[in-house]
């Protein structure tokens, strides 16, 4: 089937597991983020021109492409760091007023990030957001709603936002039985 | 098969406010990269998780019910978290191993 005309069915491939980095830099206060293969994640500190970068976390995920069962096309997402749930913290940020539009419908707002600092990583264009969504949509059988996807860029201030990042971190359930 | 007839069957505790769904399979993983990547929507997942992560990771995939074994304790604005996004989370004393196998005695298939 031509590329052009085909309604996409899109399949995860190409699922490496991995580490999401995130380092600072001490001379600048820069916040970095990088995908790592390696088997451990890496600690050690390291010099790069001016930065001075440390490690703040590693996170526990994995990479992706989108490969559409029709007609083969792959849509890479290797500048994809991650998905978060808007749960609604700030009724001046963008993010959150898509929110209150779409919830009653049963429509939940999720917001794609790349790797940080954005204006030095490649992001996800719009077409790129919508193949995600789309795909995960497709995933969605069971019940009646649905999600949307969302730029980073929508979100007021990532710092204060309360919203719930999906990533292998702080998940430890150390609590006893009841 | 309706997610009350196993509730009722595997005596599972409800947590959150209930509705009526289709259970097509069960999915067993405690990593949420996991259920991203591999858990089909209307599956049940089996984890030890209580952290509210992963309520968005069951929003986002669409499964049926999260089911906690262990008896683990799950935090109240885990529990709010679900309410308000319809994530049916149910709790067992029992493990994962125990359910898993109980749910293949009362016919849960994956599809």
């Amino acid at each position: 089937m031509q590329e052009e005309k085909c309604a996409h069915t899109c399949e995860m491939v190409n699922v490496d597991y991995g580490f999401v980095i995130t380092e600072k830099c001490y001379n600048c206060d820069k916040i970095s983020t990088y995908f790592s293969l390696e088997s451990r994640p890496p600690l050690e500190e390291y010099r790069e021109g001016d930065h001075f970068w440390n490690v703040m976390e590693s996170a526990q995920s994995f990479r992706f492409d989108l490969k559409c069962t029709k007609c083969g096309k792959v849509e890479k997402f290797d500048n994809l760091m991650g998905l978060m749930m808007c749960t609604g913290c700030d009724n001046t940020c963008e993010a959150d007023n898509l929110r209150i539009i779409l919830e009653p419908d049963r429509t939940w707002v999720y917001v794609a990030f790349g790797f940080l600092p954005t204006e030095e990583h490649t992001q996800l264009t719009e077409e790129k957001i919508a193949i995600l969504e789309n795909y995960f949509n497709q995933r969605r059988k069971s019940s009646s709603s649905r999600i949307k996807i969302i730029s980073h860029e929508s979100v007021k201030n990532i710092a204060t936002c309360y919203g719930e990042v999906i990533k292998d971190l702080h998940m430890l359930s150390l609590t006893p039985p009841e | 098969m309706k997610l009350q007839d196993i509730i009722d069957k595997l005596n599972l505790k409800p947590l959150t406010n209930m509705e009526e769904r289709d259970v097509e399979g069960v999915f067993i993983s405690d990593m949420l990269s996991d259920v991203m990547t591999s858990a089909k929507s209307g599956e049940i997942w089996l984890t030890v998780q209580t952290h509210t992560n992963i309520v968005s990771a069951a929003n986002l995939v669409d499964v049926s019910a999260i089911i906690v074994t262990q008896g683990k304790t799950v935090p109240q604005n885990t529990i709010d978290l679900a309410n308000r996004y319809l994530v049916i989370i149910l709790s067992t004393p029992k493990t994962t191993f125990e359910i898993a196998t109980e749910m293949i005695g009362i016919g849960v298939k994956n599809r």
